[in-house]
């Protein structure tokens, strides 16, 4: 079954690839809401805040479903291991709690 | 329009609530007979639920991406202002926890499709433990920031 191969892949790949763009800014598009306008990658604020979380989905859709493309040929004997495609998830949302946890101890 | 689409995404919210709890309370403490309430709510066939969850996922996840500007401009501005870090803070890790769970759901879905692998037991149990943990999560928080004027 293809879909045994390719999603745990795609599940680890997008988890990394969004920590990776949510910290570095790396937004394949940026929403001006004050003005309702897009932007190609990532743009400073236009007459208000920019948002680039759309973006951050965007960049890490690209890069996980280039990453599982990539990897198929390499597991295509091979079973890929199902935890991949929950462990990934849950170590960057424990992650997430810690980058984020100047929110909470202010 | 706003509002009405808000409503609409606490609707869906609801509804995939329901779902995922279902779901995932089968996973983890299944009932063999349905006898009282609670062992009728754990006795569901959790896997019968996984296309209306991974349609209701997705629903309410554009509804929310709809109305997020809104909330930038001007929740966002106003929780910042009084100095609400808390709210704030919250707001940043459900958008964030629901990101992750966009991307796992091909998996979940995999995992949870008929016939059902014995092998994906584990597989089963924590994807679904995730995304209600998430939906959860997004659902109180979101609650909390859409009430704050009238709370705080």
């Amino acid at each position: 079954m293809l879909s045994a191969r390719w999603t745990p892949i795609f599940s680890a790949a997008f988890a990394i690839a969004y920590v990776i763009a949510e910290q570095n800014n790396f937004a394949l598009f940026t929403y001006h809401p004050r003005i309702d306008e897009w932007g190609f990658l990532t743009q400073a604020p236009r007459n208000g805040p920019g948002m680039y979380w759309y973006g951050w989905l965007g960049t890490s859709f690209v890069a996980a479903s280039i990453a599982t493309l990539i990897a198929i040929p390499f597991v295509r004997e091979r079973q890929v291991p199902s935890i991949l495609g929950w462990a990934v998830p849950l170590v960057v949302m424990v992650l997430f709690v810690y980058l984020l946890r100047a929110f909470f101890f202010r | 329009m706003n509002v009405f689409l808000l409503i609409l995404h606490g609707l869906c919210a609801v509804a995939l609530l329901g779902a995922i709890t279902h779901q995932t309370v089968s996973a983890w403490w299944p009932a063999r007979k349905a006898v009282g309430f609670a062992t009728s709510f754990r006795a569901v066939q959790g896997a019968k639920f996984t296309n209306a969850i991974v349609i209701l996922f997705l629903i309410t996840f554009v509804l929310g991406a709809i109305i997020y500007p809104p909330y930038r401009l001007h929740g966002r501005t106003y929780l910042e202002t009084m100095r609400m870090w808390t709210v704030n803070g919250s707001f940043e890790l459900k958008e964030q926890f629901l990101a992750l769970s966009l991307g796992m759901l091909p998996f979940y879905w995999h995992v949870w499709r008929h016939p059902l692998d014995e092998a994906l037991v584990w597989a089963r149990k924590m994807t679904a433990a995730l995304i209600f943990f998430a939906v959860w999560f997004g659902f109180i928080a979101g609650h909390v920031v859409n009430n704050v004027r009238g709370i705080f």
